[in-house]
């Protein structure tokens, strides 16, 4: 199993050739020994051939002279056949009479005529017509001499056959190598061949590769092989699908801008009635002025009134410009990025006659080590969204609190209670799903700088209904992540 | 006759000539004459050889047949049989008009027999007969060869059979019990093999034929020794039965075999034969096998 999952690890691109190479080998075990095999039985049955075939020139050869017992005719022939079957290489032949004693041995040195074979020699045959011995490469073979019925002698020949064995060595040889190189040049094929096929794989995995971290970009023509149509297919789906992509995202960035634009628009105008509203006075201790600006206390009242309605327009434009110049978002958090908050929002609170419960408690020091610009962004979007679903009249409340080493912002509305899905967009690891349904932009914009600081967001119920949302900011982590680097 | 003989003359496409329709013309005439001739003649002269040389060297017989052929006239018919018995049996019975025969059957045969000729072998009508072993045995004379598997050559050869059963026999021994086995060949050179090859552990052997085989296949003699050479005696001889002795044809053979070195062809076939010549001999020449003969039958 353990060689299994090792062998599975492999490449595919490796894993294939190897298994074709292995293939080939089995393939190639199985053919040589049917092969062997075959020629093993047609050597015998050739090798049998031509014993049966020396036997039997050499019985009629040699019977008449066996008869008569004719040693120099009996010599004579085997002497003759010895150079006329060199093929069948015949190493020994004796000829024995019908006493079992020796007529003629071809060499009569090794076994001298009239002697008597032993018993090893004569028990050396088996079923077959040739007895095969393989560890010393000799055949064996023996015919009986029979004349009108009678048996006059017998005829006992060793064959070598070493070459058989050379012949079946040598083809054994030539298999291992020609499978040997087939299974090299198959496996070389399958290599290329399967990098070919993975090949537009590799150019797919890429592409999702970059898409992962952001940069999806669709497969150039080019790269489109003309031929293949699956492959062709799946690009084209593949490139299909990064259009479609890039449109959504597109079409959340345009909704975002809109969303952007929506709460911008809310904000301009509570902001030109903030601004409205002490122009009538302005104009007002202007005409007093005009009138009665000789009397020291009318002049003075009207100054003072002009003064205040000028201090009050002028925070609500220093608010809306710490606000939304990107210039001043990165500077640190102050007590004052909350208070201005409150200045942008009262416009809308006033509108629903809405409260606000205020309460934050900040841990004497003047500036927190947070980016004020972001936070004061998502506060604001999350106050404006509490707002909106708290009726008139209601309470919409922020208690914020440095403790330790990060700042926590609660958020609480009177509304009906969060979505599911809208919720998700604040707390889900993937805020994905609603944004792309082109829901909750506010929301969205919140996650991306609770994300960017390193924040987290959670939403609960509260206990006299409505809902409250938590930002925990933790400090320093831009500085952390500049040392970090 | 010339053109329908040389493939090479037809297939050229030569057209004939005059001198070929000229010589066709005869040798048609020839053809015509040509079984009145042989009318005139009587059969074919037969003339036997037996296994003494080489019988089966095809060139030494083309060779005899072609110089006997010119010199008898007629036609010339070689016999050639696997014994001297054979041979010897066509001989007596006039089936053959001559024959190249041992001195053992022509002292049996005596009475039945003329002698045409004796080959002349280094400058005399005598020869020896061999006794053999093979190269590496250690022996002191005949006597060891005692208990030995023997070869003979044939049982009619005076050589390769009479003279070793005759020395035996001087010796009040017998062939059967002083060998532990013995064979016949039929062949002198069939000895020599026998022997090199380690079939028969002796042999016995016609003296002229082992030194010819020594010149011509020194190889396969390097493989035996000599244990015993016997006393000189006659050298096979040609005979022809006396029923014969009036055929012009037996004369006309003792000339051609007298006078064969004098002629080209002739000195071919002696040099095959690696002899001198012929000479008519005289029948006492033979007088030592016969004795030999005698002492064989004495002892039994």
């Amino acid at each position: 199993m353990k060689l299994l999952r090792r062998f599975r690890s492999i490449p595919v691109s490796y894993r294939v050739p190897v298994l074709v190479a292995l293939l080939m080998v089995v393939i190639s075990a199985a053919i040589s020994e049917r092969v062997l095999n075959r020629l093993s039985r047609t050597q015998e049955s050739f090798l049998n051939g031509l014993a049966e075939t020396y036997l039997d020139g050499l019985s009629s050869a040699v019977v008449p002279a066996v008869l008569r017992a004719d040693v120099w005719e009996v010599f004579d022939a085997l002497d003759r056949s010895s150079a006329s079957y060199k093929s069948l290489a015949p190493i020994e032949t004796v000829v024995t009479g019908s006493d079992g004693r020796v007529l003629a041995a071809s060499d009569p040195n090794r076994i001298a005529t009239y002697s008597e074979l032993s018993a090893d020699y004569l028990n050396r045959y088996g079923p077959d017509v040739v007895t095969i011995d393989k560890t010393k490469l000799t055949g064996f073979a023996h015919r009986d001499l029979v004349y009108q019925g009678q048996p006059i002698g017998t005829i006992h020949a060793t064959f070598d056959v070493s070459h058989l064995f050379a012949e079946r060595r040598e083809i054994l040889v030539t298999l291992l190598v020609t499978n040997g190189v087939l299974a090299a040049l198959f496996a070389l094929g399958g290599f290329v061949l399967v990098r070919q096929m993975i090949g537009p794989m590799r150019v797919l995995e890429d592409h999702m590769r970059s898409a992962a971290h952001g940069a999806a970009e669709p497969i150039s023509p080019r790269e489109i092989p003309a031929g293949d149509s699956e492959v062709a297919g799946l690009f084209r789906g593949y490139n299909a699908l990064v259009h479609a992509e890039r449109e959504r995202a597109n079409f959340a960035m345009q909704l975002a801008e809109e969303e952007k634009l929506s709460s911008l628009g809310r904000l301009a105008s509570g902001m030109a009635h903030e601004i409205n509203n002490p122009l009538g006075g302005l104009f007002n201790a202007l005409d007093t002025l005009k009138t009665h600006g000789e009397t020291p206390g009318v002049r003075d009242t009207s100054i003072s009134l002009i003064e205040r309605g000028l201090a009050g327009i002028r925070d609500v434009v220093e608010a809306a410009l710490a606000t939304y110049r990107p210039e001043r978002s990165r500077r640190s958090m102050t007590a004052a990025d909350l208070d201005d908050i409150s200045l942008l929002l009262k416009p809308e609170l006033r509108r629903k006659r809405q409260r606000l419960d205020w309460s934050v408690a900040w841990n004497g020091a003047r500036e927190l080590p947070i980016r004020g610009g972001p936070v004061r962004q998502a506060v604001l979007n999350l106050l404006l969204n509490a707002s909106a679903v708290t009726p008139e009249d209601g309470t919409v409340s922020l208690t914020a609190m440095s403790w330790e080493d990060r700042l926590h912002i609660e958020i609480g509305d009177q509304g009906s209670g969060m979505p599911a899905d809208i919720a998700g967009i604040l707390i889900d690891q993937d805020p994905g799903p609603a944004v792309r349904a082109g829901r909750g932009l506010g929301l969205w914009m919140v996650r991306r700088v609770v994300d960017d600081l390193g924040g987290r967001a959670s939403i609960a119920a509260k206990s006299g209904g409505g809902t409250a949302v938590t930002l925990t900011i933790p400090f320093n982590r831009e500085d952390v992540k500049a040392h970090a680097a | 006759m010339r053109n329908l003989g040389n493939p090479h003359r037809a297939t050229d496409g030569v057209p004939i000539t005059r001198r070929d329709l000229i010589a066709a013309a005869f040798s048609g005439a020839a053809t015509l004459f040509a079984p009145v001739a042989l009318r005139a003649e009587e059969e074919s002269f037969k003339f036997g050889l037996t296994p003494v040389f080489l019988s089966n060297d095809l060139e030494l017989l083309g060779h005899l047949r072609s110089y006997l052929g010119a010199k008898i006239g007629g036609q010339i018919e070689l016999v050639t049989r696997r014994t001297y018995q054979e041979i010897t049996a066509l001989l007596v019975s006039g089936q053959i008009q001559s024959a190249w025969i041992c001195g053992y059957p022509y002292v049996q045969f005596k009475a039945d027999l003329d002698l045409v000729a004796t080959p002349v072998w280094h400058g005399k009508p005598l020869y020896q007969s061999y006794l053999i072993a093979s190269a590496g045995r250690k022996l002191d004379d005949w006597a060891g060869l005692k208990g030995d598997v023997h070869a003979f050559s044939d049982p009619d050869s005076n050589s390769g059979f009479l003279v070793t059963r005759a020395l035996l026999a001087e010796n009040r021994l017998l062939p059967g019990s002083f060998f532990a086995r013995s064979f016949f060949t039929y062949g002198h050179r069939n000895v020599i093999r026998a022997v090199a090859s380690g079939l028969a552990q002796s042999g016995s052997v016609d003296g002229y034929v082992y030194e010819v085989v020594r010149e011509t296949e020194p190889d396969l003699v390097k493989q035996t020794r000599i244990v015993r050479k016997s006393e000189w005696l006659g050298f096979p001889p040609i005979a022809s039965p006396k029923s014969v002795s009036n055929d012009r044809r037996v004369k006309a053979l003792q000339q051609a075999l007298i006078s064969m070195k004098d002629d080209a062809e002739g000195r071919k076939v002696l040099a095959l034969l690696r002899l001198d010549g012929f000479v008519a001999t005289d029948p006492s020449l033979f007088d030592a096998i016969a004795a030999k003969v005698e002492t064989v039958r004495q002892f039994g």
